[in-house]
């Protein structure tokens, strides 16, 4: 890995990195410190089953349930997909502004320059997650307490995960195609159809095994906010974020640079 | 690969389809000469910069860079070479400083007085964002990152486009200097007029295929040129001026003509010097009729 690719790659995206680690962990503040106020009046929803499952369950009536379909169900993901998807997709930016032409006319092998971005969003998406594990810690606090710091951490951990892995698919999408709108699109619909998935198919016992596609199964199917780390989900969703990162590396080493 | 070899480019093709690419390439480029790559847009002088660089991969063919070969040895020979890429493009958030640290980290770090040197020479602000920078001041930032560890040979993409004539003029004296030293530089330009100055020998590519390799005064015996000559008062009537030797075209008409003529132009400039001329200026040589001047004398030979 090189080091320079990485701190630059790492350097270029910090701001807004910071800005979205940081907003999470106000967003969990603010949403933590709502639930004594509305909690108890809301209670758990009666929606259709398909929203419930959408939602985390939809239970509002305890902290978990409301931190779960609060900011674990959707804002999480969210955004720490956006930090992953976009740090590995601006190495196709780079390519098509034609940065990349120059960097790699230096002694830089390509599968360096690769695994440098992949550092990079290991350590982007790691500093969102960090930022849900403060902003979860605080909010739980001021919402009364009742969850863990263990179980605060294992959502904090599979979300990590969670970021590395769509992140992975747009690195391999940036690296074998060299479109930043395309590996943007292509990890974004990837999340969103897998967000889907994960939720509607065990509605229908025919298409329930399409979940196991889909990373928010690994990410939130074993319920980390209730029952801590999941070991097995981590380890898919560690094996897919290696397996893509080695596909990117692979096709990048091969193909022509577009300019 | 011999010796005094510096680039040798043998049968290198990068086929794009439709006619478009780069089509069986011989060229040798010698040690410590400067040669200018000359051809139309599109006609292939970036691709072969890319495929020597390995940024792309040939079709078919082969090339060595200081007796490298330029797949397998692509690292070795890109720690030994300088690289100005056509349309540069550089991270705009970044000052010059920054972008060319992070590049002199890229090569394991770089003498600074070299680069600070190069920066003066070409009066270069390196504490802007690049993003504020002319597309003049960005050329510069490009000149030094390829000058900034004193490569053996210099791969330069169109290297004066956007300077200003007097940052030329730096240029081609770093150029001179750089020959003097005994590197070799390969430069691509769509002029002739940009490598005449600097260039020992000029390649022309068209369409994807060397049209001819010769030394600069080999080339302006058989160029068409072009003057425009405006006259006041009385003017030479265009039968006149098509009979002077070496006149090929007439254009134009009353008090202003479009004159193209090869070879020397002391014929011409005798012709009108009986009348009274208000300006004389030249034209950019006309590459095309270059090429046509080749390939005519191939037909006939």
């Amino acid at each position: 890995m090189s080091v320079p690719a990485l701190k630059l790659a790492v350097r270029l995206r910090l701001l807004t990195t910071l800005l979205s680690a940081l907003g999470m962990a106000l967003v969990i503040l603010m949403v933590g410190a709502l639930f004594p106020a509305v909690g108890d009046s809301i209670g758990k929803l009666d929606l259709p089953e398909g929203v419930t499952t959408l939602l985390g369950g939809a239970d509002y009536g305890t902290i978990t349930g409301w931190m779960r379909s609060e900011i674990g169900a959707v804002y999480g993901p969210l955004i720490v997909s956006f930090t992953g998807i976009s740090v590995a997709a601006a190495l196709a930016g780079e390519e098509e502004a034609g940065v990349l032409a120059l960097a790699l006319a230096y002694p830089l092998e390509r599968s360096r320059l690769l695994l440098a971005r992949a550092g990079a969003v290991l350590i982007s998406v790691a500093l969102v997650a960090f930022g849900t594990f403060v902003g979860l810690v605080v909010g739980v606090a001021v919402g009364g307490g009742g969850i863990a710091v263990t179980n605060i951490a294992a959502v904090a951990v599979h979300l990590a995960f969670f970021g590395w892995a769509v992140g992975a698919v747009a690195l391999a999408s940036a690296a074998l195609t060299g479109r930043r709108a395309l590996a943007t699109g292509a990890a974004a619909a990837f999340a969103l159809v897998g967000f889907l998935l994960n939720g509607l198919a065990p509605l229908v016992d025919s298409i329930d095994w399409l979940k196991y596609l889909s990373l928010f199964y690994y990410y939130e199917g074993h319920d980390p906010i209730g029952n801590g780390v999941d070991g097995a989900d981590l380890a898919v969703l560690g094996a897919a974020t290696l397996a893509l990162t080695a596909l990117a590396v692979v096709g990048f080493r091969q193909r022509d640079l577009r300019r | 690969m011999t010796r005094d070899v510096a680039i040798g480019i043998t049968g290198l093709t990068k086929d794009y389809g439709r006619g478009h690419g780069l089509f069986g390439l011989d060229l040798a480029v010698r040690h410590g000469e400067i040669l200018g790559f000359l051809g139309p847009n599109g006609a292939g002088k970036s691709t072969t910069m890319r495929l020597l660089l390995d940024l792309i991969k040939p079709t078919s063919g082969s090339a060595t860079l200081l007796g490298l070969d330029s797949r397998a040895d692509s690292l070795e020979i890109r720690r030994r070479v300088g690289y100005l890429p056509g349309e540069l493009a550089l991270h705009p958030r970044l000052s010059g400083t920054a972008m060319l640290d992070y590049l002199a980290e890229l090569r394991g770090g770089i003498d600074r007085r070299i680069r600070d040197a190069l920066a003066e020479r070409f009066d270069a602000d390196l504490g802007r964002p690049i993003g504020e920078l002319s597309t003049g001041n960005r050329q510069k930032l490009g000149l030094i990152q390829a000058f900034m560890h004193e490569p053996e040979l210099l791969i330069l993409d169109e290297p004066i486009a956007g300077l200003d004539p007097l940052v030329q003029q730096h240029f081609h004296a770093l150029l001179r200097d750089v020959a003097a030293e005994g590197r070799t530089v390969l430069l691509s330009s769509h002029t002739l007029s940009e490598v005449e100055r600097v260039a020992d020998r000029v390649a022309i590519l068209r369409r994807g295929q060397l049209v001819v390799v010769d030394s600069l005064e080999g080339l302006r015996d058989v160029a068409v040129r072009r003057l425009e000559i405006e006259f006041a008062g009385v003017a030479p009537r265009a039968e006149e001026l098509r009979v002077v030797p070496g006149v090929r075209e007439i254009a134009g008409e009353g008090a202003h003509f479009v004159v193209a003529f090869e070879g020397s132009a002391d014929a011409l400039v005798k012709a009108i010097a009986k009348y009274e001329v208000r300006s004389i200026r030249s034209r950019d040589d006309d590459l095309e009729e270059i090429f046509l001047r080749y390939y005519r004398d191939r037909e006939g030979a």
